[in-house]
């Protein structure tokens, strides 16, 4: 009988030794991806255009008004009868008129003529 | 080490796929003559100065006014036509108006997206060594921005036709109700 036992060593796989290595780098790798899916989510929602608190807005963040607070909600049940019908006309009216009154994007500040320097622009176009 | 080249190579894919996310705006070159260009140059910062200060004040406008057509909808013509509906009256026109006036709001959205990002393009660029391109993309600019007051237009007038037929709604109302 052979009584010798030959133990053999396992040969050392690559991930022995950097597993915490690995780790980090598939933490990073993770948030990474997470971060991108939620700035794309920022970018192409829209949310991103009405954000002002993004740097340059400065000026303008405290110039937003908060409409709903002068938004008289409608009431979405009783009886209709002619007073009802008045007083969603009323409301409706008010609304109406301011947005009417600001025509907004109304102007055309890109125009070449109007923009600053014109003159480079009304030359040949 | 094998992994190490796989994850260098996923964070090369992400960061190439992160950077098209930026919308770039191509646009085709008006070739503008030497002198032209000189001009653009001479009057680069004043243009910077305008393009920056409209950036600025088309968002404020857009969540101010943004926010007003939204409660139109939301607090004024949907109220109105459920507790019209809820009483069992027929109101197909009213419904009619409120849904196309939902859809062109969407539509103010994404065109006032369209017309933020191409000005972002416009604001990057630098005058001094690409006059021609800031041109171009101003004029992209332009239309994109005359696209989004086509859309409130639009929305103005489907605010004016949904009150039209409010009184519609009322003068049927009354008649059968032997007010008229």
């Amino acid at each position: 009988m052979n009584d010798d036992v030959s133990t053999v060593e396992p040969k050392p796989s690559f991930l022995d030794g950097k597993r915490f290595l690995l780790l980090i780098i598939s933490a990073i790798t993770i948030s990474f991806i997470l971060l991108l899916i939620s700035l794309s989510l920022y970018s192409f929602s829209g949310a991103a255009q009405l954000d002002l608190s993004r740097p340059g807005y400065i000026d303008v963040r405290d110039k937003t008004v908060d409409s709903s607070s002068d938004f008289k909600n409608y009431p979405n049940y009783g009886a209709i009868d002619q007073a009802a019908i008045d007083e969603f006309k009323k409301l409706y009216d008010e609304q109406a008129e301011v947005i009417r009154v600001a025509d907004a994007f109304k102007n055309d500040p890109l125009n070449p003529t109007e923009l600053t320097a014109a003159p480079a622009f009304d030359i040949s176009f | 080490m094998k992994v190490v080249v796989r994850l260098s190579i996923a964070f090369a894919l992400v960061a190439i796929i992160s950077g098209s996310l930026f919308i770039n705006v191509n646009a085709e070159s008006n070739n503008l003559n030497p002198q032209q260009i000189e001009q653009v140059r001479s009057n680069c910062v004043s243009i910077k100065n305008t393009i920056n200060q409209l950036h600025v004040s088309d968002a404020l406008l857009r969540v101010n006014m943004g926010q007003r057509y939204e409660l139109v909808s939301t607090k004024l013509m949907e109220r109105f036509n459920v507790r019209l509906t809820s009483n069992g009256l027929k109101i197909d026109n009213l419904i009619s108006v409120s849904e196309k006036y939902k859809v062109n709001l969407n539509k103010f959205r994404d065109d006032y997206k369209i017309y933020e990002e191409s000005l972002s393009s416009a604001i990057r660029i630098d005058c001094q060594s690409q006059p021609s391109e800031l041109y171009d993309v101003l004029m992209i600019v332009r239309d994109n921005r005359q696209r989004v007051y086509e859309d409130v237009k639009q929305l103005v007038g489907q605010i004016d036709q949904y009150r039209a037929e409010v009184d519609n709604f009322e003068t049927s109302f009354r008649t059968a109700r032997g007010q008229l």
